[in-house]
């Protein structure tokens, strides 16, 4: 537990703090986008104009279900720390960056857990929504 | 001048020395020429920011087809129309310009293209992907009759 002595690993000296953490997030993140935004959008040419039986076939495809859900978690990812970041460089009132930060959290996390949500309902070729919530 | 109970030390973001003078900052944006690796850096952020909001349309097209073939109608009418399609196009412009802005920083984390000229080679080359990618999509799209206006 001591922080007296510094670890070195190949004669650089290891971070005692964790912005080299996410300085590697960042990076990893942006690496699993490039491909995946290509994919993204060739799927995106293939949809457009296809209509609601077109859309709803191509999300009976495990590849395309799995591989969308993949792109848009890792999406939300990369866009919660880069968001964090713009919010960390411009606002300085504690309070107020507090509360954008955990905002920015909380929304990706719940556009996360929808799109997931989602995605596995029209891979299941479950009921439309809302099923039995009315309407 | 200034001590810890200071209010504008709280607000302004100026961070106290020990000898009670404010740290100097970094001289703003105005005070700058505008260079090419500057305008791709803001550029970067600013495409970023929309593709918040181009997140949160991908994540409402996704509901609205999860919620049936009059709630897709609906999306699509409003998705497709002119200004729909307009607001798409922003966001493939937002897209590529980000998608190759982000390889370019890739490439630069690898320690590679540092140099003043090739970083600004590699910073127009981002913008002018950005453009000429996102009209070529929307020109496959409207050839292959996949949208119309």
């Amino acid at each position: 537990m001591s922080r007296t002595t510094s670890q070195y690993r190949n004669g650089v000296k290891v971070s005692e703090n964790h912005g080299a953490g996410e300085w590697k997030a960042e990076r990893l993140s942006a690496l699993i986008l490039v491909p995946l935004t290509i994919w993204g959008l060739w799927a995106a040419a293939t949809l457009s104009g296809s209509g609601y039986d077109g859309a709803t076939e191509w999300f009976r495809s495990p590849v395309n279900a799995i591989l969308l859900a993949v792109t848009l978690v890792a999406t939300l990812w990369h866009m919660q720390m880069g968001v964090k970041v713009i919010v960390e460089d411009y606002i300085h009132k504690a309070g107020t960056l507090r509360l954008l930060l955990g905002l920015n959290t909380l929304i990706c996390l719940l556009l996360a857990l929808a799109s997931v949500f989602f995605i596995v309902r029209l891979a299941l070729g479950s009921a439309p929504l809302p099923a039995g919530l009315g309407a | 001048m200034s001590n810890a109970k200071d209010p504008s030390a709280v607000t302004t973001g100026h961070v106290m020395q020990p000898n009670g003078r404010p740290r100097p900052m970094s001289p703003h944006l105005q005070v700058w020429r505008w260079h090419v690796t500057m305008l791709a850096s803001i550029l970067t952020r600013v495409t970023g920011s929309a593709l918040y909001v181009g997140a949160i349309l991908v994540v409402v097209w996704i509901a609205a087809l999860a919620s049936g073939a009059e709630a897709y109608a609906t999306f699509v009418s409003l998705a497709g129309s002119p200004l729909g399609l307009l607001v798409w196009f922003g966001f493939t412009v937002s897209l590529l310009y980000h998608f190759a802005a982000g390889v370019r920083h890739l490439i630069w984390d690898a320690g590679a293209a540092l140099t003043p000229k090739s970083a600004d080679a590699l910073s127009w080359g981002s913008i002018a992907f950005g453009v000429v990618a996102s009209l070529a999509f929307w020109a496959y799209l409207f050839a292959a009759g996949r949208v119309s206006l």
